[in-house]
């Protein structure tokens, strides 16, 4: 198992290489520059100005040479500076991954707790009523455009009721856990809700298919209670599939989400992505990128290690 | 039992919800009020700044404002106001004066006593550096140009500038909309200020203004406190803290306030009739230096054989409701613009009519022009169809609508427009390529009336191939008067002239609906480049 980790972790080098150079590519492809950031307010900039600015930041030489300077100085521990702020990329980076990795984390705990409860429920009263209202709410948290839902929310919430703050992670003066806990409910509900509706549907499927094996009658045979053969060995294989989508999912934790981060005005990393993105800020954009690459090979390695624990099938040499 | 072990975990997460909601109930108030008695100004902001050195930010630098004070300022009136200078210098009052070399010397004489956050006295010196700084190259500051022209800056005394230009330039007086520190800067290289982190964010961040820094959290708000030590009394500022929440969404901004936790924002014009009986508030039209236009380009083949003929372009604008667009596309929230200088400005010129709109007279004037109809309806000559694309910007949905009604309506009298949309920053390269033939676009000028880095033939900024050389010569003569009646006359032939030239409709001036409650006081919207704040120094806050 160990030397397997070792393998995989090796063969993410040249994969990073690769990734590296596909982003740089694709970021360049983009028509524009950052030059463009100096007139988005609408305010009028001497034209000059902007091939002035370009040549400051080094974005008029060719991209190969740009990428190659890019790269040096990634390899030794530098991801450059941001166009728009002047700080370095990777103090930006550290500095909004609290709040992203703190809304998606509880975002995730509660999708989880409440997927798999949902999708086990569905399951084993499968056609029941539970089961389609279960199937009606997955369907409506799929196809229900995040940022509508969100917009919906602070209506009903922040306007109306007046319950709950609609934006930013704490009313700037007041500092009780309370008050942050209030600014978290809205984004994290709407997060979840997608969570819960897909992963709930994976697991649905996935225990249905499961609880018609042989091992799962067998088990029955043997005068088990329902709640035995459901939760220790229906579940254990059911939840395979689910937590390969689930792993994948977790990358997401250190890239953030973007609609509902900009709606709610979190300030986690899918902000500062879009933010970057608009202002073509180069640097910035690499960062953020590779970060969300990185983890997605290792959740990836990590869905795979999970596998083996949920089923002592899978081994490997 | 088993049942509820089950679903234990669902209702967990409901539980989790519904009770941070209850707490959270009844609270929600408290935005509004004051925190430990301190009055706390809270501003729904639309977007995060960059940097906190307004030579060096590419953003509109209000935020900037309350804490860094410049020799000027711009009041609600689209005129400059004195600041950190007692007075703004003019031929009358005797602080302009021409020297026989054709240079000319202008002093502007400082308030004694003015100290910057860390107690040091800001001095002469201070603004002499600033000088050196933003006219240095590389300062990458947006109007550096503006400061060439100034040769030399000799310090008298601590709290009197004599700056020596090499002519006479009509913009000097608005120029120092900030002055910069030289004792946190000392020893510093250009591209070192440029990219000094500690000023840049908050962190060695100092000015005279009413307001220090308190805090910046990064993509969630600056804070700033009262400054003591203001030097116009012990009595203002006369708000606490000012809190900007950057909050980028233009529907959650409109939420925001509507939840009432917040005295100010800016919100989209389409919105305004959402909040316009909001209790508390009031939603105020500022109209702005920016003046939402159609640009037709003579600069390439295509673009000459369709607009080179200025009998054409006229009846492209006469077949063009302007009113329409004011009053039904943007609900009746702007006003019509005839020129491209604001009425609020003191240089607007009356006169100048824009073109009526009257589609027949337009077709007419194409058909003189040998442009007829053909089987398509498109009009033709010599085998050329008269058909265009509209460049489009993503994400300004008031543009793409403007131009989609020039679009139909241009099909009226026979003429054919297509869209090519792009997001900003292309829409920004392709811009500056001069590779387009039209345009709906809008630029936020600041209180000066110079119009000559947009309209005059080698223009910087003139991206549309327009070329008249008798309009040159009348902006370069109106760029170099002191003085405002003998600018006014000039800016009056400047204006007229751009209208029959017609390379360019203002169509109509682009508002910023601010929203305001009623908590405060002594609010007084500006619609420059220099924003609303321009006065927070003597804001009030019930």
């Amino acid at each position: 198992m160990t030397a397997y980790i070792g393998r995989r972790l090796l063969q993410m080098i040249p994969l990073m290489f690769g990734i590296s150079l596909v982003l740089f590519a694709l970021i360049q492809a983009a028509p524009g520059g950052p030059e463009g950031a100096l007139l988005q307010g609408g305010r009028m900039v001497d034209a000059r100005m902007l091939d002035a600015y370009r040549h400051r930041l080094g974005v008029d030489k060719p991209v190969p040479e740009q990428y190659v300077r890019w790269l040096g100085a990634a390899l030794s521990g530098h991801l450059g500076v941001s166009y728009s702020s002047s700080q370095p990329v990777s103090k930006m980076i550290l500095e909004r991954l609290p709040a992203t990795l703190e809304l998606m984390g509880v975002s995730f705990l509660l999708a989880a707790l409440a997927a798999i409860a949902l999708g086990i429920f569905s399951a084993v009263k499968q056609y029941s009523a539970f089961d389609f209202l279960g199937t009606g709410f997955s369907f409506l948290g799929i196809a229900m455009p995040v940022f509508w839902f969100a917009l919906i929310l602070q209506m009903v919430f922040g306007v109306w009721l007046k319950w709950l703050p609609i934006s930013g992670t704490h009313t700037v003066g007041a500092t009780s856990f309370s008050d942050h806990m209030e600014h978290l409910v809205l984004p994290a509900a709407v997060l979840s809700l997608r969570y819960i509706a897909g992963w709930s549907r994976y697991l649905r499927s996935s225990l249905l298919g499961v609880l018609r094996a042989d091992y799962v009658r067998t088990a029955r045979a043997k005068g088990l209670p329902e709640r035995v053969v459901v939760g220790v060995h229906a579940v254990r294989n059911a939840l395979i599939p689910v937590v390969s989508v689930m792993a994948l999912n977790l990358a997401d934790l250190f890239s953030g989400a973007v609609i509902t981060e900009t709606v709610f005005a979190w300030p986690g990393i899918g902000r500062m992505f879009v933010q970057a993105m608009l202002a073509r800020d180069y640097p910035l954009l690499m960062g953020i990128l590779l970060l969300g690459s990185v983890m997605v090979l290792i959740f990836n390695l990590v869905a795979d290690v999970v596998y083996a624990a949920l089923d002592p099938r899978i081994r490997y040499d | 039992m088993d049942h509820v072990r089950r679903t234990f975990p669902t209702m967990s997460a409901l539980v989790w919800l519904v009770a941070a909601a209850a707490c959270g109930s009844g609270s929600g108030d408290a935005a509004n009020g004051s925190i430990g008695g301190r009055r706390i100004l809270r501003i729904a902001y639309l977007r995060e700044i960059d940097v906190l050195n307004p030579f060096t930010s590419q953003n509109l630098v209000d935020i900037e404002f309350s804490m860094m004070e410049g020799l000027v300022t711009t009041d609600d009136h689209n005129s400059y106001v004195p600041v950190l200078a007692k007075e703004i210098p003019t031929e009358e009052n005797g602080l302009v004066t021409r020297r026989d070399d054709g240079t000319v010397a202008i002093t502007w004489p400082l308030h004694s006593g003015v100290r910057w956050h860390d107690g040091a006295p800001f001095t002469s010196a201070d603004v002499c550096f600033t000088w050196r700084f933003v006219s240095s190259p590389g300062s990458q500051t947006y109007n550096r140009d503006q400061y060439l022209g100034i040769k030399a800056c000799d310090t008298p005394d601590d709290t009197t500038v004599v700056f020596t230009w090499d002519g006479l330039y009509g913009y000097y007086d608005g120029l120092f909309e900030a002055v910069l520190p030289e004792h946190v800067f000392r020893g510093m290289s250009t591209d070192q200020i440029v990219n000094d982190e500690g000023f840049n964010r908050g962190r060695t961040t100092l000015g005279t203004g009413p307001f220090r820094l308190a805090e910046w959290k990064s993509g969630e708000y600056i804070r700033v406190v009262r400054n003591d030590d203001y030097w116009r009394g012990a009595e203002y500022p006369r708000i606490d803290e000012i809190v900007w929440s950057f909050i980028p969404d233009d529907n959650t901004r409109l939420n925001a306030i509507k939840s009432g936790g917040y005295h100010w924002s800016q919100i989209q014009p389409v919105q305004v009739k959402d909040v316009a009986h909001l209790p508390g508030y009031h939603v105020h039209l500022i109209s702005s230096n920016s003046v939402m236009h159609l640009d037709l380009n003579v600069g390439t083949p295509h673009g000459r054989l369709l607009f080179g003929d200025p009998a054409v372009r006229r009846a492209l604008f006469h077949a063009i409701d302007r009113r329409a667009i004011a009053d039904q596309l943007m609900e009746g929230t702007v006003a019509l613009a005839d020129t491209p200088l604001n009425p609020t400005s003191p240089y607007h010129d009356e006169s100048v009519q824009g073109y009526a709109f009257d589609p027949s007279l337009a077709r007419r004037m194409l058909d003189a022009a040998g442009w007829w109809p053909g089987r398509d309806g498109v009009r033709t000559k010599e085998g050329q169809r008269f058909s265009f694309t509209l460049l489009n910007r993503a994400g300004s949905a008031d543009r793409t609508a403007v131009g989609q009604v020039i679009q139909a309506q241009l099909r009226d009298v026979g003429i054919e427009v297509g869209f090519e949309t792009l997001e900003s920053a292309a829409w920004t390269q392709r811009w500056r390529t001069g590779e387009w033939e039209a345009l709906v676009s809008a630029w936020f000028l600041s209180a000066d009336p110079s119009l000559t880095s947009l309209y005059q033939c080698d223009g910087p900024n003139n991206m549309t191939g327009m070329c008249d050389p008798g309009l040159d010569s009348i902006m370069e003569a109106s760029d170099r008067r002191l003085d405002f009646a003998g600018r006014k006359p000039l800016l009056n032939q400047v204006q007229e002239r751009l209208h029959d030239d017609a390379f360019t409709l203002p169509i109509y001036y682009n508002v910023v609906p601010e929203v305001v409650s009623d908590a405060v006081g002594n609010y007084r919207g500006s619609g420059t480049n220099f924003g609303s704040f321009w006065n927070l120094w003597e804001w009030t806050l019930r």
